[in-house]
């Protein structure tokens, strides 16, 4: 434990000593609070930034790339992107629906203060085994949460994915992922850059709520009780709403030179950000903060992370035009301060100096260089020796089709308004990416956001190209080229060697595939710390990639579904013994090891390529991309939604000596699974061959009733309508729900 | 024809209702603000879905109390178009302009998906146009959209040939299964006594372009074009 | 045994944020006139018909239940419980 000036701060003695030589003197108690903060691994990621350093992260439409609060990606016509996922991990755990509602609030935020428009929300959810009544309130509420947050403001929430593992049923994952749109023109920045700007704080009211090391402040409070204060904030979804049209119209005016959300870190972290990338100073006036409680102190103000807070710097002349804005809305708002040319924050309170940091010290803290250790268990875990074959294939098929990791999340998106906007044209369920249009014109966005943890805890390498790999094939298979994608990662603790080893292998795997795709990395957020204090027992490792494809005709829109029967079906790519972390294994044998699917860059680059061109050709009625629960699942999700079913040979699209278990379940990357008319089979084999990709025609779609898979003379044959039972049913039983409309 | 689109703070279907009646049906369609609302100005008036006020204490209470709900009443006095869509309805019911009340779902949680709604009348100006018995595919998306009222007003409501939306299943048959949120009768929407104020829970707004349509229909349009074609004469 | 009444009132924490009830105050109630209002609070009530010996072990009975059930999360809300005797 260290000090500063009495005050208990989160930092090593070496850390303690260089903030005192770099400001020259002892920071005061403020300050230590301020600094404290600021070089906490949430907001400097002093342990990832050397790691996260090799991301490609230029390209042609880059527009702003990581270190602002999302990124931005050109997509024609004067058009741009914004996107960011982020964590909100922790404050979950502990009280499921608020700490999700502010998490999507806080991601909200990150592309609003980039002047754009929120458009879509994404969450990929993991939890304990659905079997503990725990993950069960868990995923009731955080879902509660999610659904009530994102419907009020009116964002769609169009995608995202749900996984139970007994991993995390102390510490639940909740990504929260938004994109916005916007005109290049409105695009603002977190810069504060020129001298004599204005400061306005808009929004909430700053109250003592998640202050940074409550225990100093609990000292201080004489009136309030630590079990008064929630560990939590409340989330307030119709501010939020509020605030997102009155900064919309603000941006607008021309007056708003820089804009930052607050967030962890409160005003510190925005003040001290802004002014540093702008190499400028602020001076900011704690008496005209809006205050919630009385007689906060300086350190309370500075640190306080009050929910749905906006700072706006302002051109001197713009501020009547831009209260004016906020005063419609009946927002609360104050000018607490102003830009200068100090380099540093410099706090006043009662027209006293209680602060005075330099900017950059703040934003720009010393990183560190901590070590990696590979960790024995990976070789032990690829050791493992195969299960037996077991006899009665159909009854794994349908075992696999009822686990809650495969089985429909209907339960979860009917919870979601995925409609409001009119821009939802591939809605959840319907293909592997939601796709939404640019209202007005002839082009679309897909955008799905994905993660493998139990193959990233067996080869995190891997893991982190695969979950890339993944989130490029579900957007190329709507028909979008995939255009940039933005990163989310979870892992334990970053002072373990062994898990800053797979955190390291993880963004290696991540940085080569980028490279390969030619697809930069535009921004991120990384977790530490996920694990359990008690058990000391760490999550999988979950790297959440959330990529953006562009359509550039909403002609050539493909969903996966099978249309109609007689329609042949193509399986594209090679199917390999790769078991390891697959659905079969983990969920039918219990077996945590085996080798986890393998990445062939090149391959998985040249496949997507040309299946995005059979797409476009408008040739293809269904695509699909062939992973979770392998070649048999893939298919039987094909036929769900219009119950239709499949009569297919599966000779020749693995290796030789595969058993047909490891053919059906095996989760091999760069497969697809595609339906064509008749007409156009060769027209489509043809564009593959060309391309040298493996493809082959296996079958066709039938209204038979069944599913039914043949290889080297035997047959498994499982009925569709108790496929889709089990499909639809699953969620909504484990979670107490009779009667369920798909 | 000019019709208003009330914003109301919270309010969040706006601009979808904007885009609809201005860009696919090139009318003249114009969002206000609800402090800004003066009814002289328009012909027609549209409360539009989300969340007035968070939906806070009960959805569409407090948006009840906005000035720009005087003006409302005054329109449907004159006989004027009001149509309110699912937060819209809300309102409308909290208002007092439309009988009844919209409770929490059966289920309890929100629920977003596409339903299939019989049209139960013509008399109104939003359904003058379709054929009774029509159905339409339009989807949903709310928590509190249970229509109750109490037997004796529902029998009412039929007499006077109120009733004007019901959720039916694809053979526009009622059942329980094609109910979405346990309203009674399968009702999804109504009219006041005189048929010029309707409110229903669907979005028409989400269902008048092919390409939002998972079954490429355009059924919310009807009940837009059915407002202009009465405008024009075709009453 | 007897049947008794216990009525539970679930409320956030008072330094938390009341969202809704700031809202009901500020855009229903002041605005509409009833300008003397000077805080609203939201929660959750809970009138809840249990068997018991005597009104103590009522109380104890739905204190340990709504624990055990997490009807309320210790971490944001707190609760009062009022005891009363059922007439029915």
């Amino acid at each position: 434990m260290t000090f500063i000036n009495g005050v208990k701060v989160n930092l090593t003695e070496e850390e303690v000593e260089k903030a005192k030589a770099l400001l020259g003197r002892e920071p005061n108690q403020v300050e230590a609070g301020m600094i404290d903060v600021m070089w906490s691994e949430h907001c400097s990621y002093k342990s990832s930034k050397p790691f996260l350093r090799q991301l490609p992260k230029e390209g042609p439409r880059v527009i702003v790339g990581p270190g602002m609060d999302a990124g931005v990606v050109d997509i024609n016509d004067g058009d741009v992107v914004v996107f960011k996922v982020e964590t909100h991990n922790h404050p979950s755990a502990i009280e499921p629906y608020n700490g999700a509602a502010t998490g999507i609030g806080g991601i909200v935020r990150d592309i609003l203060c980039m002047g754009a428009r929120p458009i879509a929300l994404f969450n990929n959810l993991r939890f304990g085994e659905l079997r503990s009544n725990h993950s069960k309130w868990l995923f009731e509420y955080v879902v509660k949460g999610i659904s009530d947050y994102g419907n009020c403001i009116g964002v769609p929430t169009v995608g995202g994915d749900v996984e139970f593992d007994d991993s995390y049923e102390n510490n639940c994952l909740v990504n929260v992922g938004c994109i916005g749109l916007a005109k290049r023109e409105d695009i603002v920045l977190s810069v504060a850059r020129n001298i004599g700007d204005i400061l306005i704080l808009m929004g909430g009211s700053t109250g003592r709520d998640g202050i940074h090391g409550v225990t100093f402040a609990s000292r201080v409070l004489t009136e309030a009780s630590e079990a008064d204060r929630p560990a939590v904030q409340i989330g307030d979804p119709f501010t939020k709403k509020l605030i997102i049209e009155a900064t919309l119209e603000a941006v607008k005016t021309g007056y708003v030179t820089g804009l930052k959300d607050l967030g962890g870190g409160g005003l510190t972290c925005a003040a001290s950000e802004m002014s540093g990338a702008g190499g400028t100073g602020v001076e900011i006036n704690l008496d005209n903060v809006i205050l919630r409680e009385e007689n906060m102190i300086p350190y309370e103000i500075m640190l306080s992370e009050s929910q749905e807070r906006m700072l706006f710097v302002v051109k001197p002349e713009g501020v009547s035009e831009i209260t004016r804005i906020f005063d419609k809305y009946e927002l609360s708002y104050s000018v607490i301060g102003r830009v200068d040319g100090s380099k540093m924050v410099n706090v006043y309170k009662n027209g006293r100096l209680v602060a005075q940091v330099p900017s950059r010290m703040l934003s720009d803290p010393p990183v560190l260089n901590r070590p990696v250790k590979r960790p024995s268990y990976i070789d032990q875990l690829a050791a493992v020796t195969p299960p037996p074959m077991p006899l009665n294939l159909a009854e794994v098929v349908y075992k696999l089709v009822g686990s809650p990791n495969l089985a429909s999340k209907a339960w979860v998106y009917r919870q979601y308004d995925h409609e409001v906007g009119d821009r939802t044209i591939i809605k959840p369920g319907q293909a592997d990416a939601a796709v939404l249009r640019v209202l007005g014109e002839n082009k679309a966005i897909a955008a799905k956001s994905d993660a493998t943890p139990s193959h990233s805890y067996l080869d995190p390498y891997n893991g982190g190209a695969g979950a890339l790999a993944e989130s490029c094939r579900n957007v190329a298979v709507t028909g979008a080229e995939p255009l940039a994608w933005v990163d989310c990662l979870s892992f334990g603790n970053p002072e373990n060697p062994e898990v800053l080893w797979s955190f390291n292998e993880t963004i290696k795997g991540l940085t080569d595939y980028a490279l390969k795709l030619k697809i930069p990395c535009i921004g991120g957020n990384v977790s530490f710390y996920n694990e359990d204090q008690v058990s000391a027992r760490v999550v999988k490792p979950c790297p959440v990639v959330l990529t953006v494809g562009l359509i550039e005709d909403l002609s050539y829109i493909t969903t996966m579904s099978f249309k109609k029967p007689g329609e042949r079906i193509l399986m594209v790519g090679l199917t390999h013994r790769e078991m390891g972390g697959s659905e079969y294994y983990t969920f039918y044998h219990n077996i945590q090891g085996g080798r986890a699917p393998v990445v062939n860059l090149d391959l998985e680059a040249a496949t997507l390529k040309t299946v995005l061109k059979a797409v476009r050709t408008g040739k293809i009625s269904a695509a699909h991309d062939c992973f979770r629960g392998g070649i048999a699942v893939s298919l039987i999700e094909m036929g769900m939604e219009n119950n239709l079913s499949a009569t297919v040979n599966l000779n020749g699209v693995g290796d030789p000596d595969l058993r047909f278990d490891e053919l059906l379940f095996s989760e091999s990357h760069s497969r697809y699974i595609l339906t064509t008319g008749e007409e156009y089979l060769t027209d489509v084999i043809e564009i593959f061959d060309e391309n040298n990709i493996p493809v082959k025609e296996i079958g066709v779609v039938t209204d038979k009733g069944r599913f039914e898979f043949e290889y080297k003379n035997r047959r498994v044959s499982c009925s569709t309508r108790r496929l889709r039972k089990l499909y639809y049913e699953t969620i909504p039983r484990y979670m107490g729900v009779n009667k369920w409309m798909k | 024809m000019k019709i208003a689109i009330i914003q109301f703070p919270g309010s969040n279907c706006e601009y979808d209702a904007l885009h609809v009646l201005r860009n696919v049906l090139k009318q003249d369609a114009h969002l206000i603000w609800h402090k800004e609302f003066k009814s002289d100005d328009f012909d027609a008036v549209i409360l539009p879905g989300g969340f007035s006020y968070g939906d806070h204490l009960r959805a569409g209470v407090i948006a009840a109390y906005s000035p720009a709900m005087r003006y409302v009443r005054e329109m449907a006095a004159e006989g004027k178009p009001v149509l309110g869509i699912c937060n819209g309805f809300q309102i409308l019911i909290e208002s007092k302009l439309l009988d009844g009340a919209l409770l929490q779902n059966n289920c309890l949680t929100f629920v977003c998906r596409w339903v299939n709604l019989r049209v139960e009348t013509s008399r109104t100006p939003f359904t003058r146009f379709i054929k009774k018995s029509s159905i339409l595919r339009i989807p949903i998306a709310h928590k509190e959209g249970r229509y109750v009222n109490t037997r004796r007003r529902i029998k009412e409501l039929y007499d006077n040939d109120q009733i004007v939306f019901k959720y039916v299943n694809e053979n526009g048959v009622e059942t329980d299964d094609s109910n979405p949120n346990g309203s009674m009768d399968n009702i999804a929407g109504i009219c006041n006594l005189e048929g010029n104020v309707v409110g229903l829970m669907p979005h028409p707004e989400r269902a008048s372009e092919a390409i939002l349509s998972p079954y490429k229909t355009e059924h919310g349009r009807l009940i837009f074009e059915s407002l202009i074609k009465y405008f024009n004469g075709g009453r | 045994m007897r049947e008794y009444i216990v009525e539970v009132v679930i409320e956030s924490k008072p330094y938390a944020k009341d969202p809704e009830g700031v809202t009901i105050m500020r855009d229903l109630m002041h605005k509409t006139g009833y300008d003397r209002v000077n805080s609203v609070r939201t929660g959750k009530f809970l009138r809840i018909k249990v068997s018991a010996e005597n009104g103590e072990e009522a109380k104890n009975y739905v204190i340990k239940m709504i624990n055990d059930l997490r009807i309320y999360n210790p971490v944001a809300h707190t609760y009062s419980i009022v005891l009363k005797e059922s007439t029915g």
